[in-house]
């Protein structure tokens, strides 16, 4: 298997955007392609959750690939739904490390903020497994149920909770791609409106638009991709045994670590599915960067701020960059990328070599680890 | 004696025992058929929401639990409330026209509940989830599809 490097990096700001979806890729891919300094790529990975849906097109891989004049180029598109953007970047990986490609540029996007909320929710819902969501279970309502179950015994709170979203909003507020860049008070989400109890609206991140793109290549440049996993778990939520910690997540972790050849130790800044604040906390003990039943506590004490000792989602995370699904696992690359080299202007950090950036596709049916390394 | 508490049809893996209710073709952890079982309709909270915004079609709050039936089962349901419900509680599953909702059982139903276990009559402990689930059901404005 060969090493595979990030060549370029680009995104669009995120948030409510008048441009179609396809245009919006485009400028994350130009921008990316003009870094890497590839005029044309050897191959295109392509990541939507739902285009036939958010906006009426279909067979998106060549909608794409023919807008941006690469009709030539073999195109596909991958979807784990809200993964679908880390899912792309594992795929670009697969064909560079089996010299199938030397270069791959993948794109991400999605754009939904068009639409009416409800109708967003019951898009993004059929992720859901069909008995529950036949039950009226939205995404929001299961992750109610996780979080419910996650305040018993594991060292979360409301406090901890509402921290995720605090600490998230003052990342953003330095992010001139975030889609919200206002803070927000601790007391501002503890009293903000019940959405699925316990989870209140300021748990949640908010439905934006916006693409992000990469150029994964052979030849050696400044961030290698060290590791990437992908964990599984059942569809339906009342088939596992446990609520408060994600299989996929711990799956996926263990498969970029042994690739990677090293341990969460190494780990300086990581880029963290935050759908739902609890979320971050559940998915910093998955991936062994903090020890179970410690991630409330740490980011009660600011360990996880910009200026802790593991800073977590820098950009905002999806709570205050935006979530603009299948862009998302992708923007965590760019983010972990900008910060490896030293570009991520005002929220910039200290000194750091390695970058995890962790995607979860739909309620944790479908998880990717990406381990990246100042090469 | 009339039966007393709800039956529900559910599937058993005969690798690794999951069960499933309903019941599935397959275990969603082996590549290997289910064996049918059934299991009773009372059990213990795993976790439980109350939803402010539900779907289209669904009457605001909607009450959601995942219930560990005896007989090993995590089960998806509707509730009539949650005031008062803690992970961990005893709760009766009936359905309503297909749709399965749950209710708390207090002191005396678990109580009647014991002695109908131990032989003796107790077919109250239905009586009282059944007006229950009826009450939510005046209020629904609409089936779920
Ligand atoms: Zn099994």
């Amino acid at each position: 298997m060969s090493d595979v490097f990030v060549a370029g990096v680009g995104m669009t700001r995120v948030g409510r955007r008048s441009e179609p979806l396809r245009d919006l890729m485009a400028e994350a891919a130009h921008t990316a392609l003009a870094e890497a300094g590839v005029e044309t790529p050897d191959s295109i990975v392509v990541a939507t959750m739902n285009p036939e849906e958010f906006v009426g097109d279909g067979n998106f891989a060549s909608h794409v690939a023919s807008h941006l004049g690469f009709a030539e180029v073999p195109a596909v598109r991958v979807e784990t739904a809200t993964s679908s953007g880390a899912a792309a970047v594992y795929a670009a990986f697969a064909q560079v490390a089996a010299g199938l490609a030397r270069t791959v540029l993948v794109v991400g996007g999605e754009k939904m903020t068009h639409l009416a909320t409800p109708r967003v929710s019951e898009i993004i819902g059929r992720s859901i497994d069909p008995y529950e969501r036949r039950y009226g279970a939205t995404m929001p309502s299961l992750a109610g149920l996780v979080t419910r179950a996650l305040l018993t015994g594991h060292g979360v709170g409301p406090r901890e909770m509402a921290q995720v979203a605090v600490k998230n909003h003052a990342n953003g507020a330095r992010n001139p791609y975030a889609h919200f860049r206002q803070a927000v008070t601790l007391e501002e989400v503890l009293d903000s409106r019940m959405v699925a109890d316990p989870l209140r609206l300021l748990h949640c991140c908010p439905i934006s638009d916006g693409a992000a793109a990469v150029v994964l290549v052979a030849d050696r440049r400044a961030v290698r991709v060290a590791g990437i996993g992908q964990g599984a778990d059942t569809l339906a939520l009342r088939h596992r045994r446990e609520l408060t910690s994600f299989r996929a997540t711990r799956a996926a972790a263990r498969a970029a670590f042994a690739m990677a050849g090293f341990g969460p130790e190494r780990v300086d800044v990581a880029e963290i599915h935050d759908a739902f604040a609890p979320f971050e906390l559940i998915s910093l003990e998955d991936t062994g960067l903090l020890p179970p039943g410690k991630a409330g506590r740490a980011t009660l004490d600011g360990d996880t701020a910009l200026e802790g000792r593991l800073p977590v989602n820098p950009s905002g995370g999806l709570k205050a960059r935006g979530h603009p699904l299948a862009a998302t696992g992708v923007a965590q690359i760019v983010e972990c990328v900008w910060q490896l080299t030293g570009r991520a202007a005002s929220r910039q950090l200290g000194a750091c070599r390695v970058a995890l950036a962790h995607s979860i596709g739909g309620l944790a049916t479908n998880n990717w680890v990406t381990l990246l390394e100042a090469a | 004696m009339p039966a007393v508490i709800e039956t529900i049809a559910a599937s058993r893996c005969p690798r690794c025992n999951l069960v499933a209710a309903p019941p599935t073709a397959y275990c969603p952890n082996h590549p290997v058929a289910m064996t049918p079982t059934e299991v009773q309709g009372i059990g213990e909270v795993v976790s439980f929401t109350t939803l402010h915004s539900p779907p289209e079609g669904f009457r605001s709050p909607l009450h959601l639990a995942i219930v560990e039936l005896e007989g090993g089962a995590r089960f998806f349901c509707h509730g009539a409330g949650t005031r008062g419900l803690k992970i961990g509680a005893a709760v009766a599953i009936e359905a309503v026209d297909d749709v399965y909702y749950f209710s708390h059982l207090g002191a005396i139903d678990r109580a009647r509940l014991f002695w109908r276990r131990a032989g003796h009559a107790g077919d109250r402990v239905n009586a009282i989830t059944r007006s229950l689930a009826k009450r939510v059901w005046k209020g629904r404005t609409r089936a779920p599809r």
